[in-house]
């Protein structure tokens, strides 16, 4: 080999590992980041309790508001999505194949995935508003499901588009029907879904633009579908936005809180990964 | 009773024409082998047979097959039962996304004809590709667990458990070891006179092994067809003798 070609490989070779190590850098300084100046304010009333009177201005109580209400939002959300994007998605594959109504379809999401979200809160907030309803969960629901529906339906579209060919094939050689057929395709990329469903879920569980105006905010528990609810993003932006360093601190904290939760979450998904990946063909 | 008879098939992949007007009769239970070179459209002629080549959006057929008195090319004809009474055995192993047990259960429960019995049947079907005994205390495993000629005479099982009439094998052994070629191969064999079995295949040994009745292709049109011994002794046609000698193709 010339000493060009050497190089060459060494420079690129050092190129691409620089950047991995700023990439993995960067992760570990957002975790370290909260995790140090959050795990000491992080208590079990912190996770246990709703605030208590002058909480924001360093009173007692915690943030447990916010947690269910982030749980409730998210898991709300995705639900919706998902029943939503399965059957759009299974449509797209086993009745509009490559053509130019699909390519439609996938354009569509797309340029959905491409709103920010506060642009889906200020639609939800107007259709709010027209129908004389008040910020609740089920309103942040709404539209965080809008949030997270192309996320969920462009992530399930690509695992199916790489199940193999010749599952159609075999398929129909066995005299099934189009519908049989879907089902057999779901059997096969389960585990795509359950990604794309927990992809949903965490991009859900953090987003805070869209739930600002629609699921507004309270210091109580969850209530019902119609009462305003909290959430994680937003006790992050409040507890931050005060002058008080304490309750700055309980910022963090919170932050440290959703990012737990995302992280229990995304193990739980590889663990069940594995069982529900068994049968699939590689 | 059935019989199938192909009848002026012209196929079009677009603007390329892939068969010239084939008519062939497939003589009952027995093995036709539709041998020729690869691209010869061999095996294009066979996914017409179970209207498999619906799937590719590009593909036009003029023609007709006939299933007894159905021209399965009819508009009326219910495509699922088609391919119902003619099953398919592929190039490549590919079991479904099931366990073992599974996938030779689904053909007969997607057309309810588990008569409240499936484990009966799917033993039956196992047993008679000669897989059973390997299988029946790892019912439940994924079906990709098995070696490539256990998926093979898994899939076959599959197959069988439609209760197809007509056997369509599209170079079914071309991806397997000799072992398990071989075994698929006498399973073929056992096959005879119960089902009506075509095959496609490049392999002209494998035709002189198993076939009652050959047909041979050369750039998308039937060159020549018989009964299997005078067709290898004597075929009529240049081009035939040439490619049965090894001398084109």
């Amino acid at each position: 080999m010339s000493r060009r070609r050497k190089l060459e490989e060494l420079f690129f070779t050092w190129m691409m590992r620089s950047a991995l190590a700023i990439a993995a850098a960067v992760l570990f300084l957002i975790l370290g980041v909260i995790f140090w100046r959050g795990v000491g304010t992080l208590s079990w009333e912190m996770v246990s309790q709703p605030p208590q009177g002058a909480f924001y201005l360093g009173g007692g109580g915690g943030v447990l508001n916010a947690i269910v209400g982030s749980l409730y939002l998210a898991a709300g959300s995705t639900l919706v999505a998902a029943l939503l994007a399965v059957p759009v998605v299974l449509y797209l594959h086993g009745y509009l194949g490559n053509g130019r109504r699909a390519s439609l379809v996938r354009l569509s999401l797309d340029i959905m995935w491409g709103i920010p979200s506060i642009v889906y809160g200020a639609f939800a907030f107007a259709l709010m508003i027209f129908l004389g309803l008040r910020a609740s969960l089920l309103a942040g629901i709404i539209a965080l499901a809008l949030v997270v529906l192309p996320i969920l339906a462009r992530t399930f579209d690509e695992v199916v588009t790489l199940a193999p060919k010749q599952l159609r094939e075999t398929t129909f050689a066995l005299g099934a029907t189009r519908l049989e057929f879907l089902g057999i395709l779901l059997r096969q990329t389960v585990p795509g879904l359950l990604t794309a469903v927990l992809l949903a879920f965490g991009r859900g569980i953090g987003d805070a633009a869209s739930v600002l105006f629609t699921a507004g905010y309270t210091n109580d528990m969850p209530q019902s579908l119609l009462q305003p609810v909290a959430s994680l993003p937003l006790a992050i932006f409040f507890q931050l936005g005060t002058p008080f360093p304490e309750v700055q601190a309980r910022a963090y904290a919170s932050a440290l809180i959703l990012t737990i939760i995302i992280l229990g979450i995304s193990l739980l998904a590889h663990l069940s990964l594995t069982r529900l990946g068994r049968n699939v063909i590689r | 009773m059935q019989t199938l008879a192909i009848r002026h098939l012209n196929v079009w992949y677009g603007q390329k024409q892939a068969l010239k007007n084939i008519n062939l009769n497939i003589p009952l239970h027995q093995i036709t082998a539709i041998i020729g070179p690869s691209g010869c459209g061999k095996s294009t002629l066979l996914k017409c047979l179970n209207r498999l080549l619906d799937l590719n959006e590009q593909v036009r057929v003029e023609g007709q097959v006939l299933l007894d008195d159905l021209n399965i090319y009819d508009p009326r004809a219910e495509v699922t039962d088609i391919r119902t009474r003619i099953g398919l055995l592929a190039q490549k192993p590919f079991p479904l996304p099931l366990s073992i047990y599974e996938n030779v259960a689904y053909g007969p429960r997607i057309h309810g004809r588990t008569n409240g019995n499936l484990p009966t049947i799917v033993q039956s079907r196992l047993e008679a590709v000669g897989l059973w005994d390997e299988v029946q205390d790892r019912l439940k495993a994924p079906a990709t667990d098995l070696s490539v000629g256990q998926q093979q005479r898994l899939c076959l099982a599959r197959t069988l458990a439609v209760e197809p009439e007509i056997l369509l094998c599209d170079e079914s052994t071309a991806s397997l070891d000799p072992i398990s070629a071989r075994g698929i191969e006498e399973l073929l064999a056992t096959l005879r006179g119960k089902y009506t079995i075509i095959m496609v295949t490049h392999d002209i040994d494998q035709a002189r092994r198993l076939a009652d009745h050959v047909a041979f292709m050369w750039l998308g049109e039937l060159v020549e067809d018989g009964p299997a011994s005078p067709f290898f002794a004597h075929p009529q046609k240049e081009l035939t003798q040439a490619y049965l000698a090894r001398e084109i193709g």
